[in-house]
């Protein structure tokens, strides 16, 4: 990464605040322009997106005064494929060495736009740090279209769904959904109401999709914001191949670094 | 209460008083913190020891004022001969756990209590986005495998709202659209701007260096970027802090949904309450380190899910002044556990459970190392200390004779502080209460040397900034 770049980038995810040692612009750009040509293996008919993590905020994180290497703290890797032509099953991993956590989430959505959840769930994460936390599994489910059920190491829980009018799907399921309603967001203006079920386990009934901007620089990107009940901002922007590229929020900011088969 | 009590300390980070939903607030929602006032008494008038989190936490976990714990500022380092509340509980027969956001600087967290979560390379000041899911992971841990005898007091730092910080920091080298600009919200959908989005312009000179010159002490680029913003950027910093809360406040329910379905629930106290507040645009302030409501001011509630606590339900109590020295007295006295003579703080539990009980008359609060304040009922005194000609680094003290400016403000009549009344001669005789007041109370504090040698640096660099004011006649 040795050219800087100077291109100024859209606020929605300009976090170069120069604290940051090497370079968040510079390396945003580079994986930017190095997506498309990454390659990985994937079995037949599955789509897989692996996102590096890049820290927004100002200090704390693990990069810092190691010029040279990489600011990313982290990846996601989504997998899906559709199974039986109705029901797409997802596979996400998502690692944080901030945090520590290793996140392993399997879920089933309908083949809709909303990829609304279906059947049942489960998560494991574990800690990789030193403390006495080391590992919780947790299993969910959706009774009678209402409540979710969720289970956390044999204990259960139930969710009473608010808006259960509103379709529901995962946060990870959205890499799908924005790109499939971006059109009718971008062209009818209106904001779409959504309910998210954030790493199968936090219930944020009220969100919003809609439409941000467009940009041709550094590569032509449509963005999408989101926004709802307990939940910040974010600002997801779409390639001219409905990839999910960015996903920026108030403290990192998830760029596309590889992917294999088509999103939509 | 049959048996000791299980104790879980939630708290929160950088929380204003009045952002709980049950307390009337319509911009926001928090049913979980409403679902723990339903369950217990609500402390109105709670006010942190100093706003900011090394200090005001520091008094949390010794029931001192922070003049006396050596962490006068997010910075300094907790005097090794003080105890903690990890290891004065433990000392008791207790087993203490803590989970999340400490900073207690100088004080080792993991020597003091079992820590089930404290971040992958240690958590500091911000970072709930991570932070705070997985300490809630880890409370889901501990509490669905806790099978021993002993009961267990468990501390819970969640780090939201704190990541408002973030917000604020965004700004620094960007310009952000509104988000009306923005196309994402309208005006209709933003709280407005607090009543109080004025300020009084005779504030200390103390407050005036750290927050309103350009070249502020604390957050100067923050301070510069918003100088340019508009009213529905100051409009949107609220909005955005709202859902910060709700954020956390998600969390909390998943703690107190589990705790629910488990054999603790009877016999677990929760008290809930937060470090210190937000400015969110009141004065025209953002984050904390004033001594206005917004930032000092903090909830605190005491309650119990199950049958199990004798805590009063579903009420308030605006009368008596609730400081954070007084964690530590009311943990021990429902733990029936002995603490340190010197604490300063009073044990909340008989008001809690309705009983009346001689209490004090006021909140004593300080703020970056020569701020401070007293609230009474009526009245809120706020003033400062000069720097010292002869730094020894001695936390100021009462000293007529070394105090700077003052605001007086009437909190009945006019509880948005913005009418200084120090200055007018009807409320000499109240100025002179107040400060009468001031010194009594710190007659009685044990203040120590400040030893650490980052935060000498800074008492001075900071001391000197303040008398070139003070010389040139401000």
């Amino acid at each position: 990464m040795s050219t800087q770049y100077r291109i100024p980038l859209h606020w929605s995810f300009d976090y170069n605040h120069g604290a940051q040692k090497p370079d968040y612009a510079n390396e945003l750009i580079t994986l930017l322009q190095g997506y498309q040509t990454k390659t990985q293996d994937v079995e037949a008919g599955h789509i897989k997106h692996t996102y590096r993590i890049l820290p927004n905020f100002w200090r704390g994180y693990s990069g810092r005064n190691r010029p040279g290497e990489s600011l990313g703290i982290g990846s996601a890797v989504i997998q899906r494929h559709k199974k039986l032509d109705k029901v797409w099953c997802y596979n996400v991993q998502y690692k944080n060495s901030t945090s520590g956590e290793n996140a392993l989430l399997q879920f089933r959505c309908n083949d809709d736009a909303y990829r609304t959840l279906t059947g049942n769930w489960k998560a494991t994460v574990t800690n990789s740090g030193q403390d006495i936390y080391a590992n919780i599994e947790l299993k969910g489910e959706i009774k009678n279209d209402k409540q979710i059920e969720l289970c956390f190491n044999r204990t259960e829980i139930t969710i009473e769904m608010e808006n259960h009018a509103l379709p529901l799907t995962c946060n990870w399921g959205l890499y799908d959904v924005i790109p499939a309603i971006a059109e009718k967001l971008r062209t009818k203006g209106a904001a779409v109401a959504i309910s998210l079920l954030d790493d199968l386990e936090q219930l944020r009934p009220k969100c919003q999709i809609g439409y941000l901007d467009s940009i041709q620089d550094p590569i032509p990107l449509d963005g999408y914001y989101l926004y709802g009940t307990g939940l910040l901002p974010s600002y997801w922007w779409v390639d001219e191949s409905k990839n999910v590229v960015i996903v920026s929020t108030v403290f990192e900011t998830l760029v596309l670094h590889e992917y294999s088969g088509s999103s939509t | 209460m049959k048996t000791r009590p299980n104790i879980i300390f939630i708290n929160t980070d950088q929380h204003s008083w009045d952002a709980i939903s049950a307390y009337g607030n319509t911009y926001l929602e928090t049913p979980n913190i409403d679902k723990l006032h339903k369950n217990g008494t609500s402390f109105k008038n709670t006010y942190c020891t100093d706003p900011v989190c090394a200090a005001a936490r520091s008094s949390w976990t010794t029931g001192l004022y922070t003049s006396e714990t050596g962490v006068p500022f997010n910075g300094g380092t907790l005097h090794p001969d003080i105890q903690d509340i990890g290891q004065i509980l433990k000392q008791g027969g207790y087993r203490t756990f803590h989970c999340g956001k400490w900073h207690v600087p100088g004080r080792n967290v993991r020597e003091s209590f079992e820590t089930l979560y404290y971040g992958n390379n240690n958590i500091g000041a911000g970072g709930a986005a991570y932070y705070d899911s997985a300490s809630t992971h880890a409370v889901t841990d501990f509490l669905t495998h806790y099978d021993e005898k002993n009961p267990f007091y468990l501390q819970i730092g969640y780090v939201d709202p704190h990541d408002v910080c973030e917000y604020l920091h965004n700004h620094e080298e960007k310009q952000i659209p509104n988000p009306v600009e923005q196309g994402i919200l309208s005006e209709h959908d933003l709280p407005p701007l607090p009543e109080n989005f004025n300020y009084d312009d005779r504030e200390t000179v103390l407050h005036r260096v750290c927050r309103r010159v350009d070249d502020a002490l604390i957050h100067a680029r923050i301070l510069k970027a918003v100088k340019m913003w508009d009213e529905l950027h100051w409009r949107y910093l609220r909005w955005n802090y709202y859902r910060f809360i709700e954020k956390v406040d998600a969390e909390i329910g998943s703690v107190l949904s589990l705790l629910q379905q488990t054999d603790f629930v009877d016999n677990t106290l929760i008290i809930f309450s937060a470090d210190h507040g937000e400015a969110c645009g009141s004065h025209q302030l953002f984050q904390k380190f004033a001594l206005y409501e917004e930032s000092v001011r903090v909830p605190f509630i005491v309650s119990c899910l199950g049958e199990g606590i004798d805590v009063k339900r579903d009420r308030f109590n605006n009368t008596h002044f609730v400081s954070g020295v007084d964690i530590l007295p009311t943990v021990c006295d429902y733990a029936n556990v002995e603490f340190p003579a010197t604490c300063q703080g009073d044990s909340l539990r008989p008001l809690v459970e309705g009983k009346e009980v001689t209490w004090r008359d006021y909140a004593y609060i300080e703020s970056n190392y020569w701020g401070r304040a007293i609230v009474t009922d009526q009245y809120k005194y706020i003033t400062e200390y000069k720097p010292k000609s002869f730094e020894d680094y001695l936390p100021p003290g009462p000293n007529d004779a070394q105090l700077g400016r003052a605001q007086l403000f009437h909190r009945n009549t006019e509880p948005s502080e913005t009418e200084n009344l120090s200055d007018v001669p009807e409320y000499k005789d109240i100025v002179n209460a107040c400060k009468i007041k001031l010194f009594s109370h710190e007659n009685r504090l044990n203040r120590q040397q400040i030893v650490q040698s980052g935060a000498q640096r800074l008492i001075s660099n900071w001391g000197r900034r303040l008398q070139e004011y003070w010389e040139r006649g401000y």
